[in-house]
């Protein structure tokens, strides 16, 4: 219990970081650090781009296999690290 | 003797005559020339002609029949199966997931250990990268001018001289509504005025025609639409009452009303807001404010009426003593609301906008009763919790930051907009729009450094605090012989078009230009920084 909580509290800690959740196989919020209707909309959404990402990858080259994701918008970047069971999404501010 | 045959007449084949009559020579008796008795003698030839077919030849005449030709023709008959189907929309659910407790916490952490160096290291990259400096994508049509989409006016009420006293979009963006009455009128009218409303995305919109028009016994100084119901509107009028109209019934709109009670407003209703019932929040209640110093809280119950559910009442002794007011009590003088805007960060925090041109800061939740005499069947409290320093004379409209929590703008007669936050008394900066007065401000609901504010003498201006601190950054001329703006409304869900409406009872939608309508990168926090201007 405490492994994760530190990890997590690692990776919000960092420079610039607004958020972070982890979300499961099914797209259900495990942890996160924002409130609740944000949370759930993010993981519902970044849940189907990330199956939609690797399904891409893997069309194109089926060796291949995605690693990582990353969404740049005007006001933040969105970085998802995706497995077979879990997927782990950070939201940060960057610099400029 | 030999007798001679006298030839009788012979008769003709194919006649239907009567056979020739053979003559018989009568013997006579011995004389001279009669052959004398039994003696032979031959007689002519008599022919019968022969009644056989077959001899008398076939006679014969040529007849023909012939069947007329069939009419043929092809049909088909089908019985159809019908099938009934009902469409509903249902307000929506708030969500309410909560992350579940129970997971394999083991495999999490391995995952976490698994992934973390990855993203540690992205941070690092992303925080230090200048890859995207610079970098603008435009996704929309860039729009560089601000132009006049529509012109729409009532001409009947414009007949009538009365003006735009308010304006509202509803709550899909797609209706305009406005008011008309009159606001420069100091006494009792008993003037019939107009609630009108267009709909912008209808194919054959006529800019004369409103979609929908109530006739309303009094002048309207205030509407508002249902935050979800696109249909519902809410008015108040001159003479105190405020009313609920459902724009989608034409025969009869009416929905709710006040009556005059001794509840009622006994002064002009300045301003009407929608506001989620507690507990209850997909159901509304109608806040109104008056000039006679009271705020009500209605709530709609059967039978059409509105009844009172929550009051509060502005009375001067309990104005908190914030900042120094020129105004000595004397007795409960009342102070009168013109204005009022609720923070979207807390639900029942709202500022005032008074009379005096002193802002309150006042919650719904005080407690306090207030020192009136004013009957009312609910007991009255007073809401104030906090004053501000007032302006050069009557604040004509309030309106809270949408992104910020602390800021609010009020502007006012003395054509000066404040800046407030709601932290210190002073403003943080106070802008002069105008020589003329300032009838009303809005802020922007997509740039948190953007607003809105139309002018007495007929210009809506718009401001960017990011670019200008000192002067508008668009001027639109509305009126052509000056004649004062009296509202504005931004469409929240269309964000480029504005709505403003004039003296001369027309109301314009401005379509704005993409750099009022699209975020830049740092602006929240641009903002920010100007709240936090507060002087210490």
């Amino acid at each position: 219990m405490t492994d994760v909580e530190e990890t997590l509290k690692r990776i919000q800690s960092h420079k610039g970081v607004i958020g972070t959740m982890v979300v499961n196989a099914e797209g259900i919020p495990i942890r996160t650090t924002l409130d609740n209707s944000t949370t759930v909309q993010y993981a519902g959404l970044l849940h189907h781009l990330t199956m939609k990402a690797k399904s891409t990858v893997r069309d194109i080259d089926p060796q291949n296999d995605l690693t990582f994701l990353r969404i740049r918008s005007k006001k933040h970047e969105i970085m998802v690290a995706p497995d077979k069971e879990y997927l782990l999404i950070v939201i940060q501010n960057p610099c400029e | 003797m030999a007798t001679r045959a006298q030839p009788g007449p012979l008769s003709q084949a194919g006649s239907a005559g009567v056979a020739a009559v053979a003559t018989v020579g009568v013997a006579s008796g011995p004389g001279p020339g009669r052959p004398g008795p039994l003696q032979d003698e031959t007689l002519g030839v008599a022919s019968v002609p022969s009644q056989w077919r077959a001899v008398q030849g076939i006679r014969g005449e040529t007849k023909s029949c012939q069947t007329a030709s069939i009419a043929t023709a092809n049909a088909s008959a089908q019985a159809r199966n019908h099938v009934d189907a009902q469409v509903q929309t249902e307000a929506p659910v708030p969500v309410s997931v909560q992350p579940p407790s129970q997971y394999d916490i083991p495999r999490l952490a391995a995952f976490l250990r698994r992934v973390e160096a990855v993203v540690i290291r992205e941070l690092n990259k992303n925080w230090q990268s200048h890859a995207f400096d610079g970098f603008e994508v435009n996704w929309t049509e860039q729009q560089q001018m601000v132009s006049c989409l529509y012109t729409l006016g009532y001409p009947p009420a414009q007949a009538q001289g009365l003006h735009v006293t308010s304006i509202s979009w509803n709550s899909t963006g797609s209706v305009v509504a406005c008011a008309y009455g009159r606001l420069d009128h100091g006494d009792w009218s008993t003037l019939k005025s107009f609630v009108c409303a267009w709909n912008l995305d209808r194919r054959d919109l006529r800019p004369q025609q409103p979609s929908a028009v109530v006739e309303v016994p009094s002048a309207v100084l205030c509407l508002a639409f249902h935050p979800t119901q696109p249909s519902h509107v809410a008015g108040g009028l001159y003479s105190g009452e405020v009313l609920v109209w459902d724009l989608s019934r034409l025969e009869d709109p009416l929905l709710w009303r006040t009556g005059l009670t001794d509840d009622t407003h006994t002064d002009p209703v300045s301003q009407v807001v929608w506001l989620p019932e507690p507990g209850h929040s997909h159901r509304f209640q109608v806040l109104s404010v008056a000039t006679d110093g009271k705020v009500l809280l209605w709530q709609g119950i059967g039978a059409g009426q509105l009844q009172l559910t929550e009051g509060f009442a502005l009375v001067m002794q309990q104005l908190p003593r914030s900042t120094k007011l020129k105004k000595h009590p004397h007795g409960e003088t009342e102070v009168g609301a013109t204005a009022v805007a609720f923070s979207s960060f807390d639900p029942r925090l709202f500022i005032l906008g008074t009379e005096g041109g002193f802002p309150l800061k006042c919650s719904l939740a005080a407690g306090e009763a207030a020192l009136t005499r004013m009957p009312s069947s609910v007991p009255l409290r007073a809401p104030a919790q906090f004053t501000f320093s007032p302006h050069g004379g009557p604040i004509y409209s309030v309106s809270c930051s949408p992104f910020h929590r602390n800021l609010f703008l009020s502007a006012g007669t003395d054509g000066h907009v404040h800046l407030y936050s709601m932290l210190q008394a002073p403003p943080l900066t106070s802008l002069q729009l105008s020589l003329k007065y300032l009838f009303a401000v809005r802020w922007s609901p997509v740039r948190p450094l953007v607003f809105a504010a139309a002018s007495g003498k007929g210009d809506v201006q718009l401001f960017d605090l990011q670019k200008s601190s000192q002067k508008p950054t668009v001027l639109i001329k509305q009126t052509q012989d000056e004649s004062p703006v009296y509202c504005l409304e931004f469409n929240s869900q269309q964000t480029q078009l504005l709505a403003a409406g004039d003296a001369q009872g027309t109301v314009k939608v401005w379509q704005l230009s993409t750099e009022f309508t699209e975020q830049g990168p740092r602006e929240a926090e641009d903002l920010d920084c100007l709240a936090a201007e507060v002087a210490t």
